[in-house]
């Protein structure tokens, strides 16, 4: 059967929805995949986004705004830059990171929206379907999208990046300048300890589980494990339910 | 996030657009499958929703069956949003909660082969956009002051006409001038088309005028420091003779002009006594001019690969002096090479039939066999002589070269955040409907600095200029969008500062408490708080998470 | 500014007037626009695309058509037509004639019943005689307001005193024949003109063919037959037997730069011709066009950019060159014979229509306009303006913009618009 990828666009008002309405105004014709969501800066996209669409089924997921230097808000591209950054590194610990594009389009366009259009859904017809499209998508993908989710909705990811322009460019608090290999060396422990964390926090919801239970379902060492318990009973996520044998098991508690 | 007490009571309108819509897609199908989504109480199709019919249509249904939520599926909200929302608002519905979907620009016109498919597509906009509306809330306009100022940045006629007629209709104007003097390009200039009057005379006057005028301060030697605030009210810091100067304005009028490039850079027509026309113009206004045989070559160092456009001017500007050096000295020979002759309009066209009536001689020529120079004639290939080439006596070459931006323009436009093309001319809203505006509100373009114009068109763009910034600045105050930024959750910020950061328009400070805050007239709504906020302490009106993520889920398939 | 202030008048409501009533307005200054036809919109309405964005015209124009009708500070007078002007600038007395519309504005709802069982079929205007309309008739699909209007020049009820139909048929009783022309007086403190041009008639340019060979048509004829809203629903098809064009010659200045007609140039034909040929090309991409012109025009903002763009992806030759003759053969096709001029060589060539881009003019009643204004004309009739301040008239106070004074493209008119509005704010805020 043809695949038919459902692909949603985030484009920003100035420019590239702009570039979007030339290229219909041009009749540029280009694939009928796309469905477009406008916001007024490509700066708005909150990584959380691409999750809740990928959740949803959805195949691929575009990203536009205004050349660098053009935006109308000034920077709020850069800011989406860095957002988009933070998407792909956790979106490639499922093999998802092909399956999100960022480009740039201006108001006058309308070309190159519709050959970028063109372009990116070949490529997700290449991909094929999203492994989430289906009506029983394999469970543990779906916690580790959610897991995602939550980790790119959490305070520490988001801190990071959030002032990521600023220590790579200006310096931290302590006047240092980090280098963006640097960077993104302690972007992808971050990333890779707020899975594993929210992770956790998904499998606790369902039932408590010892170490070791959660050790073999995550597939990482139960040092590892311990060390994300600690920080999550700091942080009042998880508590100490009882103690089966010799091993404690652990519930989630609070909000998630 | 329902009004209170209030249950959501969708109303969709499907436009045909005639058969921009309706001839590709099955508008009838688009209306059933509206009326069956949630929440959707009302639905009908138009030939032209925007029509007054389409419009009175949707204030009728709005009253009839309750609506307080109108969808419009048609063309783009980014020219039609205004006059929805403002047909909404007309029966007492806040205008916020109206929601478009665009199923003309974005797919009818892109998909025109595949109906079935734009069919589709439209159906998945039309449920995103039902998916938006349910979420909507009402928002009240910003409103700011407005100070009764122009600034009015350049100082030659664009500027000065500006500046006078804002003078005239009661405002305070603040003239920037870079140079040490007013006028601009004018003060080079010879003799004036059509009036042949002296261009120093001619701009002198002017100049006079307004420096004795009351109500303007003029600041020559000027240059912008900082630009801070917006429409209604503009913080400008201008260093003056090394000190520096604040000042507000309302409004802002750029007309920087542009700059004529210089002979020496056109790399195809060297040689000795080669200048340009504004050189000519020099010549003839200092009585230093004694050539007898002139060649001018049109489109020297234009349209070509590095300026592929058209200068607009220098046509008539050589049609000009040429006439002029026939008047001065009736046997002198004038040759003007040209590519294609740009006289325009009535006048224009005149002086070009009386400039060949008046033995001027016109060779036309192909850019792929430019004109030779040499030392005392020019070579040019004709294939009207048969494709020989035919050789012209020279003692001065006057090349008719292009304006070209000014070197600071891209500068001066990221102190107003207006966009430049890519010849660095400043460029506007809209080349055909919003010719001297910027999407920004209150900052105004005219003349040279906008693409090259002659003195007539510079002056007309100059009052156009200026009757854009008098519809702001007669007001006492500006209304702005209510979609701004707000704390979602006092409770849920910890006062990291991250957004205060980002903000690129210091929306965002901590106030007196030392609580973080958002000053609503200096935000503009991008929402890149929102999207960053560690705690998601922020959102942004109109564009805020839960909105968006319930389009998510609409075209996802919730 | 919170002082009274006089009225301004603004005789035309195309693009121009349009633009000019709206700044009026939003300066807070009470605006009386005058309309000759029953809707508002002009020239543009007509147009199916603009260069060089090739937005769509109608598209373009709507919301601003709508916030015209809707301003607070504009007052709409259609079918009127200035008859008179009194007095000095800052304190005009205008004199205007309102003919009837036989229509209550207050009660028609534009539902069509009339129009449809109008037993009249006379030539429609707006669709440039390519379509017919009834009697009772609506000027154009978005036209504001949209109400329609008798045409009593046609009416069976009003040159035979029979019929009646449309009376009978309308539900909300809004047919008043009684209706009577009207005559009353505004004080004003100044006056734009902004009462555009009428294409130049082809006819007697006999080499060229227009009217005898009907696959010759002029481009404001081709504008409505590519407009999807337009009298063939946008299909590019020839007059003559409803064939699919595939060959389209273009001939530029027609009766413009020409001795015998009008020596001036035209201004726009370049660039809306260019744009013609695009915008057939997307109706059909096996369309050849040939542009056949003496000078390129294109100073305009990207318009170099946008001819270059023709050539390279619109098929689009452009041939310098003199169109001599039109020559129809048997089967309708069109022979064009023309000098190249470059090389001076005379070739023919056969194409399935021919367009032919013909001046613009001083609108038919320009002379009575400008006896009722006071004001003088130039030596075309267009309407004569200062060298250095091209809104100014030969009457203080009475300011001009668009193409009544000369030909211009769309921005142009735009900005001489806005430009006229200021000068005209000036005359009524300095005259309290």
């Amino acid at each position: 059967m043809n695949f038919e990828p459902k692909i949603l666009g985030f484009l920003c008002n100035w420019c590239s929805y702009a570039g979007a309405d030339l290229a219909g105004v041009s009749r540029m014709q280009y694939p009928p995949n796309i469905r477009i969501l406008r916001v007024m800066c490509s700066g708005r996209v909150d990584p959380e986004f691409f999750f809740e669409g990928f959740l949803k089924g959805i195949d691929g997921i575009i990203l536009t705004g205004c050349h660098l230097g053009d935006c109308h808000y000034l920077e709020g591209n850069y800011e989406a830059m860095m957002k988009f950054d933070l998407v792909k590194r956790l979106l490639s610990l499922i093999n998802f990171e092909n399956r999100v594009r960022l480009e740039w389009v201006s108001a006058s366009e309308g070309k190159r929206f519709a050959e970028i259009v063109t372009d990116f859904t070949n490529h997700i017809k290449e991909q094929g379907p999203s492994p989430t499209r289906t009506d029983n998508p394999d469970p543990v993908l779906v916690e580790k999208l959610k897991a995602l989710k939550n980790a790119a909705g959490d305070q520490r990811l988001r801190a990071l990046v959030g002032r990521e322009r600023k220590i790579t460019e200006q310096g931290n608090v302590y006047g240092e300048v980090i280098s963006k290999e640097k960077f993104d060396e302690l972007l992808n422990l971050a990333i890779k300890d707020e899975f594993e964390r929210h992770w956790i926090l998904l499998m606790l919801q369902k039932e408590p589980k010892s170490v070791k239970g959660i050790a073999k379902e995550l597939k990482i060492d139960s040092s590892e494990v311990l060390k994300h318990i600690v920080s999550l009973r700091n942080q009042n996520l998880v508590a100490l339910e009882r103690i089966e044998g010799l091993s404690p098991i652990y519930v989630r508690i609070g909000e998630n | 996030m329902k009004m209170e007490g209030e249950e959501v009571r969708i109303g969709i309108f499907v436009c045909h657009c005639g058969s921009n819509i309706g001839g590709v897609m099955d508008c009838k199908a688009l209306v059933k499958y509206a009326s069956t989504l949630p929440d959707v109480v009302y639905t009908e199709d138009n030939l032209y929703t925007c029509s007054e019919v389409g419009l009175n249509q949707i204030k009728d249904a709005i009253k009839e069956h309750n609506l307080n939520r109108v969808i419009v599926a048609s063309c783009t909200p980014r020219t039609h949003e205004s006059l929805f929302r403002d047909t909404i608002q007309e029966v007492g519905l806040n205008p916020y909660l109206f929601e478009m979907a665009n199923i003309r620009d974005q797919c009818s016109w892109v998909h025109m082969k595949d109906k079935e498919k734009a069919t589709e597509k439209a159906k998945d906009l039309l449920r995103m956009a039902v998916g938006k509306a349910k979420m909507l809330e009402p928002l009240e306009k910003i409103k700011v002051g407005v100070t009764p100022a122009a600034a009015v940045i350049g100082g030659g006629i664009a500027g000065i006409t500006a500046a006078t007629n804002l003078l005239h209709q009661g405002f305070n104007v603040f003239l920037l001038e870079k140079t040490n003097q007013l006028g601009g390009i004018i003060n080079r200039l010879y003799k004036l088309y059509p009036s042949n009057e002296l261009g120093t005379e001619f701009i002198q006057k002017k100049i006079e005028y307004i420096q004795n005028h009351p109500n303007i301060e003029v600041l020559t030697n000027a240059t912008i420091k900082s630009v801070y605030g917006f429409v209604g009210e503009y913080d400008l810091e201008v260093e003056v003779n090394n000190s520096t100067k604040k000042l507000r304005a309302g409004t802002i009028i750029i007309a920087t002009g542009a700059q004529v490039l210089d002979a020496q850079y056109v790399q195809e027509f060297k040689g000795e006594n080669v200048i340009n026309q504004a050189d000519l113009e020099l010549q003839l206004k200092n009585k230093t001019f004694d050539a007898k045989n002139v060649v001018m070559v049109q489109c020297a160092g234009a349209r070509i690969d590095e300026r592929p456009y058209c200068s607009n001017i220098c046509c008539m500007t050589a049609l000009k002096n040429a006439l002029l050096i026939k008047e001065q000295s009736p046997d002198s020979h004038v040759t003007i090479l040209y590519r294609d002759v740009q006289t325009l309009g009535t006048k224009y066209e005149e002086t070009y039939q009386k400039a060949r009536e008046s033995r001027i001689l016109f060779v036309k020529y192909s850019p792929e066999k430019n004109p030779i120079v040499e030392n005392d004639h020019v070579k040019v290939y004709s294939e009207l002589s048969g494709g020989k080439e035919i050789s012209i006596p020279r003692d001065l070459i006057v090349l008719s070269t292009p304006l070209v931006a000014n070197p600071d323009s891209k500068e001066l436009a990221q102190f107003f955040k207006v966009p430049l093309e890519e010849n660095q001319f400043f460029l506007e809203a809209h080349v055909k409907l919003r010719p001297v505006d910027f999407a920004t509100d209150g900052v105004y373009v005219c003349g040279c600095t906008k693409w090259p114009a002659d003195i007539p068109e510079t002056i007309s763009q100059a009052y156009a200029a200026s009757s854009r910034a008098s519809t702001v600045l007669s007001h006492e105050t500006f209304e702005v969008e209510g979609s701004t930024a707000k704390i979602l959750d006092k409770s849920k910020c910890v006062g990291c500062e991250i957004c205060i950061k980002i903000c690129p328009f210091g929306a965002i400070i901590k106030n007196e408490e030392d609580e973080v805050d958002i000053i609503q007239v200096l935000c503009h709504g991008c929402g890149t708080c929102g999207a960053t906020c560690p705690h998601k302490a922020i959102t942004v009106s109109h564009f805020t998470t839960e909105q968006i993520i319930s389009q998510i889920h609409s075209f996802g398939g919730d | 500014m919170n002082e009274k202030n006089k009225a301004a008048l603004v005789i035309g409501a195309g693009i121009a007037g349009i633009q000019a009533s709206l700044d009026l307005g939003d300066m807070g200054i009470q605006v009386h626009l005058v309309e000759q036809r029953p809707c508002i919109g002009g020239r543009m309405a007509q147009l199916d695309k603009t260069f060089p964005t090739n937005d769509c015209s109608i598209c373009i124009l709507a919301p601003k058509l709508s916030d015209c009708a809707r301003h607070p500070n504009i007052t709409l007078h259609t079918l009127s037509e200035v008859v008179g002007l009194e007095g000095i600038p800052g304190n005009f007395e205008v004199t205007i004639l309102q003919h009837p519309r036989y229509v209550d504005l207050d009660k028609c709802i534009n539902c069509g019943d009339c129009v449809e069982n109008c037993p009249v079929s006379v030539d429609d205007e707006f669709n440039v005689g390519l379509k017919k309309r009834s009697a009772i008739y609506l000027d154009y699909l978005q036209g504001i307001p949209a109400k329609v209007t008798i045409d009593d020049s046609v009416c069976l009820h009003f040159i035979q005193g029979i019929c009646g139909i449309c009376k009978k048929v309308c539900d909300k009783e809004a047919i008043d024949y009684e209706q009577k022309e009207e005559i009353f007086n505004l004080n004003v403190g100044a006056v734009i003109v902004a009462t555009g041009y009428d294409p130049f008639d082809p006819t007697p340019l006999q080499n060229f063919g227009y009217g005898s060979a009907s696959n010759v048509i002029t481009a404001l004829e081709l504008e409505r037959i590519i407009c999807a809203s337009g009298p063939t629903d946008g299909h590019l098809i020839r007059p003559s037997d409803g064939r699919t064009v595939k060959k389209i010659a273009f001939i530029q200045c027609v009766g413009s730069r020409d001795k015998n007609y009008n020596k001036y140039c035209s201004s726009i034909c370049c660039m809306y011709t260019t744009k013609e040929a695009m915008v057939a090309y997307e109706h059909d991409n096996e369309l050849e066009t040939k542009i056949f012109y003496i000078d390129m025009r294109a100073g305009g903002k990207h318009f170099r950019k946008y001819l270059k763009r023709g050539e390279e992806e619109y098929n689009i030759t452009y041939v310098k060159g003199s169109v001599g003759e039109i020559r129809e053969d048997e089967d309708q096709n069109l022979i064009v014979i023309y000098e190249v001029s470059n090389t001076g060589e005379v070739k023919s060539e056969r194409f399935d229509m021919v367009v032919l881009a013909t001046s613009i003019i001083p609108k038919q009643d320009a002379d009575k306009v400008a006896k009722s204004l006071g004001i003088e004309r130039d030596k075309y009739n267009f309407i004569k303006t200062l060298p250095h301040a091209p809104m100014i008239t030969t009457r203080e106070g009475v300011y001009a913009c668009g193409c009544c004074h000369e030909p211009m493209d769309i921005p142009n008119s735009v900005v001489e618009a806005s430009s006229a509005a200021a000068l005209a704010a000036e005359v009524i805020r300095s005259s309290k």
